[in-house]
């Protein structure tokens, strides 16, 4: 028989809107770290350009988004107390310390690729991949061990994470480079190589760069980034396949969180703007030969995944609280 | 008894409860909780059609739980467990992030809008540490409430315990709660809220009084 809650009083969320969006910068700073790193340390001198702008934008992310979670913090000006009362068991400990190490980390092998010394932009890339992947795994952990929805308190959280971030990532690289070349007359090639001719021991490799990057088209380098990109999400749309398709036996809040993506509340959300827009149609466009070296359809591409993975983050954090639990 | 070897719980006995919310009443008052927020409610569900229609009762608060989630991801221990199970915060340690809400399975704690760190229910342990039983205890009409020591054999809370059939909430949860029910309903352990709530509330937040002292401490 079905009992009617007739008096129950209204709980506040667990998480909150700044945090979804906290997430969603990690994850851009992640992903375009690892793709500098990858850019640079498989020797493909084509790619150099997404390679260093990938090293300038994740510091510059990672400097935003632990301002979100300070301004978040009930008490914000007692943020420094992370550092003196540590709990070991606290992912949110360990993602104090990542978030202090790792940017130092990046600001290091970003002054070396200015530099152009491929030496230490080896030796910090190196350091600074798991530091990256760390740095987004642990918001991945944060939510597996929370046990407020059980959209969050499973085990595939942590790699579907860490798998969207490296969609956003490489998603935000071609979308400021498609800016910087077509918006502000940019040239890549020579961004690339600009900074290392001023030192004496890059100015080799500045010149094979230039040299290399100057005869492909930048639709071209992003056309074979776009394929990676292609694989990224193809994975992470089977992430998130299976998480659904396990929601919605697991227990009765998980089935009915798991309705109310599909045909509830966040069906829009969920279906229109993070699986069909923010997927399906970029996997079209970078897969399909008429538009997969097309500028235009790339930027659209980007921009698309950019939206979708923000629209992800959105729905686990605030979605995932949209059915009672109590 | 040495102080190590006491185990504080609490048994809520359903057959007596008749949802006056007196509880509720009594733990805010006691407890000065602000306007919004409950340290412990009465979740109320209607069974079956006129003319057989019954309501059940589910009086909820922190369980005090053997393995608190919330102590383990607290990240600047400000939550934490006395030695004789009582899960306290120490709001001169809290930051307010927020995570032991999101970590807590059942949905306790809520940051005090005017003094912007955690809280919920703490046995009142300004009162049993003088030796009186907690103000929603002491005040419940129909004697529902039983407070005590589990470790002790001659406790009216160990005897209900020991020769009653109880029940924990979620206890899949594996924090292992404290709290004890005896004849719960279904439908009322169910999540679940009234037609017109809203499901999850943003945290409300006073800046001015939450970056200064001027809450109550
Ligand atoms: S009920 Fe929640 S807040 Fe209370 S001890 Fe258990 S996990 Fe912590
Ligand atoms: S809000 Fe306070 S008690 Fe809760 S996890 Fe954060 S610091 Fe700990
Ligand atoms: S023990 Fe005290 S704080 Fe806890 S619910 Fe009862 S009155 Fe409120």
């Amino acid at each position: 028989m079905d009992a009617t809650v007739v008096y129950n009083i209204p709980h506040q969320q667990g998480l909150q809107v700044f945090i979804a969006i906290y997430f969603y910068l990690t994850g851009l700073s992640a992903g375009s770290f690892v793709i500098s790193v990858v850019a640079y340390l498989l020797g493909k001198t084509e790619y150099k350009p997404l390679g260093k702008i990938g090293a300038f934008l994740a510091p510059i992310l990672l400097v935003i988004a632990p301002i979100l979670l300070i301004t978040d913090l009930g008490k914000p000006m007692r943020f420094f107390y992370l550092f003196f009362n540590v709990n070991p068991t606290s992912p949110l400990t360990w993602g104090t310390f990542l978030l202090t190490i790792y940017p130092i980390s990046c600001l290091i092998y970003l002054y070396y690729v200015l530099k152009g010394n491929q030496k230490m932009i080896k030796t910090f890339g190196i350091i600074g991949i798991p530091l990256a992947i760390s740095v987004h795994g642990y918001t991945g952990f944060v939510l597996a061990l929370a046990k407020f929805s059980p959209i969050w308190n499973n085990s595939l959280m942590p790699l579907l994470w860490l798998i969207s971030a490296m969609v956003s990532g490489i998603g935000l690289v071609i979308f400021v480079a498609i800016v910087m070349e077509k918006v502000f007359s940019v040239s890549l090639a020579k961004f690339a190589g600009e900074m290392s001719t001023e030192t004496s021991t890059g100015k080799m490799l500045a010149e094979t760069a230039a040299s290399s990057t100057g005869v492909m088209p930048l639709n071209e380098m992003l056309g074979g980034v776009g394929k990676y990109l292609a694989g990224f999400i193809i994975f992470d749309l089977f992430l998130v396949f299976s998480e659904i398709l396990v929601l919605l036996t697991e227990s009765e809040e998980a089935a009915a969180l798991a309705a109310s993506l599909l045909t509830g509340d966040y069906s829009f959300l969920f279906l229109g703007l993070e699986i069909l827009l923010g997927a399906l149609i970029p996997l079209f466009l970078l897969l399909h030969p008429r538009t997969s070296r097309s500028l235009a359809a790339q930027t659209v591409a980007a921009v698309l995944v950019l939206i979708g993975v923000m629209t992800m983050r959105y729905i686990v954090i605030i979605g995932g609280q949209s059915v009672p639990f109590n | 008894m040495s102080k190590g070897e006491v185990r504080y719980g609490m048994v809520i006995d359903l057959r007596r409860c008749v949802g006056c919310h007196a509880c509720s009443v009594a733990c805010k008052s006691e407890n000065d909780v602000p306007l919004g927020v409950f340290r412990s409610w009465v979740k109320q569900v209607e069974k079956g059609s006129y003319p057989n229609v019954r309501k059940h009762f589910l009086p909820s608060l922190c369980n005090h739980c053997e393995k608190p989630i919330c102590v383990r991801n607290c990240p600047t221990t400000a939550s934490y467990r006395r030695e004789d199970g009582v899960v306290l915060i120490d709001y001169d340690k809290c930051i307010g992030c927020g995570y032991c809400i999101a970590s807590c399975p059942y949905q306790v704690r809520f940051i005090n809008p005017l003094r912007g760190t955690a809280e919920k229910c703490t046995f009142c342990q300004h009162r049993i540490d003088n030796g009186v039983v907690p103000s929603c205890v002491n005040t419940c009409n129909g004697r529902a409430r039983v407070f005590g020591d589990l470790n002790d054999p001659n406790s009216e809370i160990a005897k209900l315990i020991a020769t009653q059939p109880v029940q924990v909430l979620k206890a899949d949860s594996g924090t292992e709660p404290r709290v004890y029910y005896i004849n719960p309903d279904a439908g009322a352990m169910k999540g679940g809220y009234g037609p017109d709530s809203k499901v999850h509330l943003e945290r409300g937040r006073n800046w001015s009084l939450s970056t200064t002292e001027k809450g109550r401490e």
